[in-house]
C-alpha cells in the first residue's frame, strides 16, 4: 500500500482537537490543564517515521510539528493505534507507559495530567 | 472453655445409635437450626437442586455449589432418605461423594471424608432422630452444616456469630485449606458488602473452627498474615474513595517499625519480625495468595501473560539511562525472569525448565507499582543508613541462619540493591512525581489486571472473530431469522441479536442473517461485533451492496481509511448501474481521489439516488471535508427523510466537525424515528460532553447503556464524563457496571 494514501488515525483526532479548542468547552479544558504536550506519533513502530504534533493547552492551539516556544512540558512517543485508544479512553495512559507502549520525556507530573478528559469525543455514524 | 467441653461431650454422645444425641437437647444446635432454617425448608430446597452437580468452572461457581453439596450431606437427607423414602435410588450417598470430590479440588475436605470413613462411625447406620441439621455428629457433618449456616447468614447480611463447635480433628492442611478458601470466596461471594463485614464474617467462621489466622505462618512470623491480608483488602478496594493500596503498604510498613527513633531501628525491627527466613516466607505467602487471586479474576492469567508483564517491566526499567542501573544485576535478573530463563520455585531461583515465572512477576510488579511511596518512605528513613547498610544487614543476617532459603536470598543480595534504591531515591528526590502518583499507579495496576482478564475476548473480537453470547434462549427456535427480523423491527436490538445469532448458528452461510446481525450491533453501538458479523455476511455474499456499504461505514468509524475505501469502491464495482464506471486498473486498495471522482460521476448520473449521496457523505468524512459531507447527507435526507440511520450519520458528521448543537437536533430526529437507537443515545451523550455539559452527557450515556450494557465505548465515555463532572463517587458504580445505581442517580 502506498504510504502516501495512508493517513494517521491520530490526525483525525488532532484535527478535531484543533476545532474543539476554539469552543468554550475546549477553552475550559485548556485553561484547566495549561500545559504543552508534544506527541511523536509513529504509524507502526515506536520511534520510526514519527509525525509530531504539539497540543498547546497554554495557548489553546494544536500545531503540526515540534513545539517552538521552548521545551514542551512532556513529550509522548506513541503508536498511532495506541494514541487512538488513549484519546477514546480505551487505554489508560499509565498502563500504556507501564507496558512500554508509550515513552515519556519531560515532567512526569505534567504527564499525569494527560488524560482522555482533554480530548473531544468522536461520534460514530 | 467449659462451654466447649460441654458441646464436645455432646458430640461424643452423638455417635449413631447413642440415645443422648437428640438435637433439641443441645442449645447450640438449636441456635444453628435457627440460623439455617427448619428442616422441612431444607428438604424443599433439596428437591429444587438439580441432581447433577455442576462442574466448578470458576471459584464463585465452586463456592455456590459447595453449600448445595453439603446440603446433601446433611443428616436429614443423606442418611434418612434410604430409610424414609425407600423408592428413591440408593445412590444418594455415592452421588454426594462424587459431587463432593468434583468440587473439592484441593482435596482437603475429601481427606476429611476419607478419614471419617476409616476411623469414624459408620455413616450408613439409620438414625431417624436426626431430622434437623445440628452441630454434632461426625465431624464432616458438623463442618458442612456449619459452613452452610455461614453462607446463609452471610447471604442475608446477618453478622455471623462465632459458634463453639465440637472438636473436628482437622489437620493443619485442612485448616489451611478452609481458611484460604473461605477468605477468598467470602470476598468473592460478598463482593457487594463492605470489607469489614467480610472480614468479620470470615473471622467468626475461622475462630469457630478453631482456625488461627496465623495457621500458615510457620516459625517466626506472628501476626504477619493479618497485615498482608489488610493490605490485600485495601488493594482490592482501591477504586473506592478512601485509603489506597499504596497508603496501606506504607501503613503496614510503619507499623512494622515502631522504634523509628534509632536509625538502626528499621534493620532491627525487620530482624525481629521476620528473622532471616521471614522475607522469603512472606514472599511465599503472598505468592500463593496471588495465585488464588489470579484464579479469582476469572481467567488464569497465564504464565505467559505474567512473563509478558516481567518483560514489560524489564523494558520499562531498561528505559532508564543511568549506566549504573543498566549494568545492575537486578535488571539482568528481571530480564532473565522475563525471558523465562529463571524461575522461582520453593524460594529458590532456578534456571527455568518449562514453567514461566508466573506469580513472582505479578507479585513483583505490584510491589513495583506501589513502589513510589515505598521508595519515598524508604529513602526517608534510610538517609542516615546509607543504602548499603540495608543490604549488609540483610546479608549478614542471612548468613547467620544459613537455611533453605539461601539460594534465593543469595541471589537477591548480590543484586546491587542499592543501585535500584538509589534510582528510586533520585526520582523521588527530584520531586518529579506528584503526591497522588502512587495512588494513580496502583489504580492503574488494578485496571491493568482487569484488562488482562478481558484481553482474551478483545483479542478475538479485534481479530474480527464474531463472539457469540452464551445461554441463547433462541437456539432451537423453529425460525430464528423471522423472529430476529420481528424483534429488530420492534427495536429490541439486544433480543434481535440473540435471535439472529441463533439463526447464523443454524445457517452459517445465511448472508441476510449475518447482515442484520451486523446492523443490529452497529445500532447497538458495538462496532467490533458489527464488523465481525458484516465480514461473515460478505463472506457468504461478496457482492451484497448493503453489506459493502455497512462495512465502509464501520471502517470509517474506526478511522481505517484504506479498508473503508476498499469496501466503498466494492459497492460501486458491484452496483448494477454504476459498475460500468469502475476502472479495471484500480486495485484492491484504490486511491482516495480516484474513488471520490467515480462517486461524483455516479451522483451526476443519477442525482435522485440517495445511496450515492450517502456514500459521498461517508467519503467526505474520510477526507475530513465535513461541510461537504453534511450537505451530501442533507441531500440524501431530502430523498429519504425517514431513514433514522441517515439522521444519525448527519448528526455524527456535525458532531465531529464540532457543531454539537446542530448534531443534537439531528440525533433527536433519529430517536423520534427509532427510540431504541442506542448509537444515537450514545452520540447524544458525546455531543453534550463535547460542549462541556458533562452532567447531561452522563444521563444520555446511562440511557444508552441501560438499553445495551455491552456498549463498551459508552462505558468508557461515561467514565470520562463522570470524572469531568467531578462525580468520582459514581466511578465505582461505573467500573462495576452497576446500572441500577447509575440509573437512579442519573435519570433522563
Amino acid at each position: 500500500m502506498a504510504s502516501s494514501t495512508t493517513q494517521l488515525k491520530s490526525e483525525v483526532l488532532v484535527d478535531q482537537m484543533k476545532k474543539y479548542l476554539a469552543t468554550d468547552a475546549g477553552k475550559a479544558v485548556a485553561n484547566k490543564v495549561g500545559l504543552v504536550f508534544q506527541f511523536n506519533i509513529a504509524p507502526k513502530k515506536l520511534g520510526f517515521e514519527e509525525v509530531i504534533y504539539t497540543v498547546d493547552l497554554k495557548k489553546g492551539e494544536v500545531i503540526k510539528g515540534p513545539y517552538e516556544g521552548g521545551k514542551p512540558d512532556t513529550t509522548f512517543s506513541i503508536k498511532d493505534d495506541d494514541f487512538l485508544k488513549l484519546a477514546t479512553g480505551k487505554m489508560n495512559p499509565q498502563i500504556a507507559f507501564m507496558r512500554g507502549a508509550m515513552k515519556i520525556k519531560g515532567s512526569l507530573s505534567a504527564a499525569q495530567k494527560f488524560t482522555p478528559d482533554i480530548f473531544p469525543k468522536f461520534a460514530k455514524m | 472453655m467449659a462451654m466447649r467441653e460441654l458441646v464436645t461431650g455432646g458430640a461424643a454422645c452423638a455417635v449413631p445409635g447413642g440415645a443422648g444425641s437428640s438435637s433439641s437437647s443441645n442449645p447450640l444446635g438449636a441456635l444453628a437450626n435457627a440460623l439455617i432454617g427448619s428442616s422441612s425448608k431444607t428438604q424443599d430446597r433439596l428437591k429444587e437442586i438439580p441432581s447433577s452437580t455442576a462442574t466448578a468452572t470458576s471459584p464463585s461457581a465452586e463456592f455456590f455449589s459447595l453449600p448445595d453439596d453439603h446440603l446433601r450431606a446433611l443428616p436429614g437427607s443423606e442418611l434418612d432418605r434410604p430409610l424414609l423414602q425407600p423408592n428413591r435410588p440408593h445412590t444418594q450417598g455415592s452421588e454426594f461423594l462424587s459431587g463432593f470430590y468434583s468440587v473439592d479440588q484441593n482435596g482437603a475436605l475429601s481427606d476429611v471424608w476419607d478419614e471419617i470413613h476409616q476411623h469414624g462411625p459408620h455413616p450408613l447406620l439409620p438414625q431417624p432422630q436426626l431430622q434437623q441439621p445440628t452441630f454434632d455428629g461426625p465431624p464432616q457433618r458438623v463442618l458442612s452444616s456449619f459452613l452452610h449456616s455461614f453462607v446463609d447468614s452471610s447471604r442475608a447480611g446477618i453478622p455471623f456469630r462465632p459458634t463453639p463447635l465440637p472438636m473436628l480433628g482437622l489437620s493443619q492442611g485442612d485448616k489451611q485449606c478452609i481458611r484460604d478458601r473461605s477468605t477468598i470466596m467470602a470476598r468473592h461471594f460478598f463482593a457487594d458488602k463492605p470489607d469489614d463485614f467480610i472480614d468479620a464474617q470470615v473471622n467468626a467462621l475461622l475462630s469457630s473452627l478453631d482456625i488461627d489466622h496465623d495457621v500458615r505462618a510457620k516459625g517466626p512470623l506472628p501476626g504477619r498474615y493479618r497485615e498482608l491480608e489488610d493490605y490485600w483488602n485495601e488493594s482490592q478496594g482501591m477504586l473506592k474513595p478512601g485509603p489506597h493500596a499504596a497508603d496501606g503498604w506504607v501503613t503496614e510498613y510503619s507499623q512494622q517499625q515502631p522504634h523509628r527513633v534509632d536509625p538502626d531501628a528499621w534493620a532491627h525491627s525487620f530482624e525481629q519480625q521476620h528473622g532471616a527466613n521471614g522475607w522469603a516466607s512472606e514472599f511465599e505467602q503472598e505468592q500463593s495468595q496471588l495465585t488464588s487471586v489470579n484464579q479469582m479474576r476469572g481467567a488464569n492469567i497465564s504464565s505467559l501473560a505474567a512473563m509478558e508483564q516481567t518483560r514489560m517491566l524489564a523494558h520499562t526499567l531498561a528505559q532508564n539511562d543511568d549506566p549504573k542501573f543498566q549494568n545492575s544485576k537486578f535488571l539482568q535478573f528481571v530480564s532473565k525472569m522475563s525471558r523465562g530463563e529463571l524461575i522461582i520455585d520453593d524460594n529458590q531461583v532456578k534456571p527455568a525448565s518449562l514453567i514461566a515465572p508466573g506469580d513472582w512477576a505479578t507479585e513483583y510488579q505490584q510491589k513495583y507499582n506501589g513502589g513510589q511511596t515505598w521508595a519515598d518512605e524508604f529513602v526517608g528513613s534510610e538517609l542516615s543508613h546509607g543504602p548499603d547498610r540495608w543490604v549488609k544487614e540483610f546479608t549478614t543476617e542471612r548468613e547467620q541462619h544459613g537455611s533453605v532459603d539461601d539460594q534465593w536470598v543469595n541471589e537477591f543480595s548480590k543484586l546491587h540493591v542499592h543501585d535500584w534504591v538509589e534510582e528510586f531515591g533520585q526520582q523521588v528526590g527530584e520531586g518529579s512525581l506528584g503526591e497522588s502518583s502512587a495512588d494513580n499507579w496502583a489504580n492503574a495496576y488494578d485496571e491493568f489486571l482487569n484488562e488482562q482478564v478481558s484481553a482474551k475476548q478483545q483479542l478475538n473480537s479485534s481479530r474480527g472473530v464474531y463472539v457469540f453470547s452464551e445461554m441463547n434462549p433462541y437456539v432451537g427456535h423453529p425460525n430464528p431469522l423471522k423472529e430476529g427480523q420481528e424483534l429488530f423491527r420492534k427495536g429490541l436490538l439486544s433480543e434481535a441479536v440473540l435471535a439472529l445469532e441463533a439463526e447464523v448458528l443454524k445457517n452459517p452461510d445465511n448472508s441476510e442473517g449475518w447482515r442484520l446481525l451486523g446492523i443490529a450491533h452497529a445500532e447497538n453501538d458495538d462496532d467490533q461485533q458489527a464488523i465481525a458479523a458484516m465480514m461473515r455476511a460478505q463472506e457468504a455474499d461478496p457482492t451484497n451492496l448493503e453489506v459493502l456499504l455497512a462495512l465502509g461505514v464501520s471502517h470509517t468509524n474506526e478511522l481505517e481509511q484504506a479498508a473503508a475505501l476498499k469496501y466503498l469502491y466494492g459497492w460501486l464495482r458491484n452496483h448494477p448501474k454504476y459498475g460500468t464506471l469502475a476502472l479495471p486498473e484500480l486495485s484492491e486498495s484504490p486511491y482516495y481521489a480516484d474513488v471520490a471522482r467515480l462517486f461524483n460521476e455516479a451522483a451526476q448520473m443519477s442525482p435522485e439516488d440517495a445511496d450515492v449521496h450517502v456514500i459521498l457523505g461517508v467519503m467526505f468524512n474520510l477526507s475530513r471535508e465535513y461541510d461537504k459531507a453534511i450537505s451530501s447527507f442533507q441531500t440524501a435526507l431530502k430523498l429519504k427523510p425517514h431513514d433514522y440511520s441517515l439522521w444519525n450519520k448527519l448528526g455524527a458528521t456535525q458532531a465531529n466537525s464540532v457543531q454539537s448543537s446542530e448534531a443534537i437536533s439531528a440525533y433527536q430526529q433519529a430517536l423520534d424515528l427509532k427510540p431504541n437507537y442506542v448509537r444515537a443515545w450514545a452520540n447524544m451523550g458525546i455531543s453534550y460532553a463535547n460542549q462541556g455539559m458533562y452532567e447531561e452527557s452522563i444521563r444520555y450515556y446511562v440511557r444508552a447503556l441501560a438499553m445495551n450494557p455491552k456498549a463498551d465505548n459508552a462505558w468508557q465515555y461515561l467514565r470520562i464524563s463522570l470524572s469531568c463532572a467531578s462525580r468520582n463517587d459514581m466511578l465505582e458504580a461505573c467500573d462495576s457496571r452497576n446500572l441500577d445505581i447509575l440509573q437512579k442517580e442519573f435519570p433522563l
